[in-house]
């Protein structure tokens, strides 16, 4: 009797520990997969991007890289075309953000209490969406084109000049934001309509009953309490226009006189196209740390905001 | 004075509309006539019409069929997206679902990390990506597509915030039953979680659909291309036709815009949460 007490405690024991130790073992299980593909081609990329930073890492000869302490950086920062790219790529996030977001707020106050033609309006709006990069980019070529391109007729149907667009060291970098900003609009139009379909009726008529004139209602109730909406789009647009590689790399490659040259396209150019591995890293971590910054920023104030 | 603005308003709005859809509409109309006649309309309303004869309509469309191997790129365009999409909802709801629901060593650590990586821009490293591709000795393969874009930070905390809403009292009653952690994860959290999947699943099809600087980087052979990097291939491929690279753009978005439409729901849904970090 107690020799099978004994023996039952025991077998207790151990069945609870081999079940402890299942127990802490099974959720890497399910772990597993993600954690090593994110690890290969995640996490392990951007740790050698720095380490490849220091070196002069040559695409075809991987073996005989050198570390060369701090020179891709002070080559970097006197290198015209690095330079040309941050200026290029600081007028078009800006120029993006005003013409974008403003547009799509812009249509989203107009339709937003246009019930009868809602949906048709929605979908036209929302059409350049469902188009990616590498088809509007192609698509506009073709339009922009200054001898024989739709635009440039429209433009002398009411009596405009034809107009250089993508051939024109003045014009490029425009033109490539009108066309992102005319793709990426009804997105996010979308999303204010939603943002503003969360505001309540009744404080409108509250204003109302105090006498604020739609101006005024506008201002401070419309405005105020979209405010979280706004900053999470100002953001994502932000982070999304620093990258920006497609547009310039199908309808300019670049040019003219690298007037549309983007860092993540130099980056491709000097990584890839001419192998330099080590003096693109350097090039990515700047950027790359750039970005980072913003994207944190902008974690933060989504934190406080909503 | 009311009606003058309203009828301002809607001119305007009728304008707008115009200027966001004309250009589909040039792209669907222009693969539906000749090539002359695409640029003869040019100054007319007929530039976004259609050919007036439909035994013109698909003309374009034969020869680009004759002319490159069509079904193969989108063949290859559905296989990567399809992996891509499949791969990304299991891989990451599993990890997704021992965030929410296991207690283990290290899991802060690692759940931090995981959120730190959601701030590494991936497009700054696609070289070196590609140095760790080119190690592996995948270069130029099919797998090398798809491999890169199925982890996803973002999609496991999207997940891990849909499977810690399912009650604990569900799980444990199905341990009682002698449900396993797999079984439990399949046949309890995942068909709970339809609206995870869903967005999961909606975004990383359009994400892998048109993906394009990774595949045109790590494939050199055209047999394996997805639509997208065979459009800049026509596209530069002599002689060049307007029309037919119209179609070849009107072909690539089609399955787009049967997406939008079915998954219309999960996209916002997506974005609004994309990146704000906090639930």
């Amino acid at each position: 009797m107690e020799y099978s007490d004994k023996y039952a405690k025991r077998e207790k024991r151990k069945s609870f520990s081999l079940e402890t130790i299942r127990f802490h073992i099974q959720p890497f299980y399910f772990l597993l997969p993600a954690m090593v593909l994110l690890g290969i081609f995640l996490f392990l990329p951007a740790l050698l991007t720095i380490y490849y930073a220091f070196t002069d890492y040559y695409l075809l000869t991987p073996d005989q890289r050198e570390f060369v302490g701090f020179s891709n950086f002070t080559q970097l920062f006197s290198d015209p075309v690095f330079m040309k790219s941050l200026q290029n790529i600081s007028i078009f996030v800006v120029c993006i953000i005003i013409v974008q977001v403003g547009a799509a707020l812009g249509l989203a106050l107009l339709i937003n209490n246009n019930k009868k033609s809602n949906i048709f309006l929605k979908v036209a709006f929302f059409s350049p969406v469902v188009m990616s990069l590498v088809v509007i980019s192609v698509l506009w070529l073709y339009l922009l084109n200054p001898s024989d391109g739709l635009i440039n007729s429209m433009l002398q149907g009411i009596g405009i000049d034809a107009q250089p667009f993508l051939t024109s060291p003045n014009q490029a970098i425009f033109a490539i934001v009108f066309v992102s900003a005319w793709q990426g609009a009804g997105y996010q139009m979308l999303i204010f309509l939603a943002g503003l379909q969360n505001i309540s009726r009744e404080v409108y008529e509250a204003a109302k009953i105090d006498g604020a004139t739609k101006w005024k209602s506008f201002l401070h109730i419309t405005l105020p309490l979209l405010r979280p909406t706004t900053t999470l789009i100002v953001f994502t647009t932000l982070i999304a226009a620093f990258k920006l590689i497609i547009q310039p790399m199908i309808m300019t490659q670049g040019g003219p006189l690298n007037s549309t040259m983007t860092p993540i396209y130099y980056i491709y150019q000097t990584g890839f196209t001419d192998r330099l591995v080590g003096y693109s890293s350097a090039m990515t971590v700047v950027f790359g740390v750039l970005i980072a910054v913003v994207t944190f920023v902008q974690r933060k104030l989504a934190k406080e905001e909503i | 004075m009311r009606r003058v603005t309203k009828g301002i308003k809607n001119v305007l709005l009728t304008l707008l509309a115009f200027l966001f859809v004309f250009p589909l509409i040039w792209m669907i109309s222009s693969s539906l006539k000749t090539e002359e006649s695409i640029y003869q309309d040019l100054d007319s309303i007929k530039s976004l019409l259609p050919s007036f004869q439909l035994s013109e309509w698909m003309a374009s469309y034969t020869e680009l069929f004759e002319r490159f191997d069509i079904f193969n790129y989108l063949f290859n365009s559905i296989l990567y997206a399809g992996i891509v999409t499949v791969g990304s909802i299991v891989i990451n709801g599993m990890a997704g679902y021992a965030f929410a629901k296991f207690r283990f060593f290290g899991k802060n650590v690692l759940f931090s990390l995981l959120l730190a990586l959601l701030i590494v821009p991936v497009e700054t490293i696609i070289i070196t990506q590609f140095t760790i591709i080119h190690n592996l000795g995948l270069v130029n393969s099919r797998l090398a597509v798809v491999i890169p874009m199925i982890a996803n930070a973002f999609f496991i905390y999207l997940f891990r915030n849909f499977f810690i809403a399912v009650p604990d009292s569900v799980i444990e009653s199905a341990k009682i039953e002698g449900a396993s952690n797999w079984s439990i994860f399949w046949r309890i959290m995942m068909p709970m979680s339809k609206p995870a999947i869903a967005t999961v699943g909606t975004l990383s099809f359009i994400a892998s659909w048109n993906d394009y600087i990774w595949p045109l980087m790590i494939l050199t052979d055209g047999e394996k291309f997805p639509l997208q990097v065979a459009i800049t291939n026509i596209n530069s491929t002599e002689p060049v036709f307007t029309n037919q690279i119209m179609a070849i753009l009107t072909i690539s978005t089609l399955p787009l815009i049967i997406v939008y439409i079915v998954a219309q729901k999960y996209l916002l849904q997506g974005l609004g949460t994309s990146g704000t970090g906090n639930k």
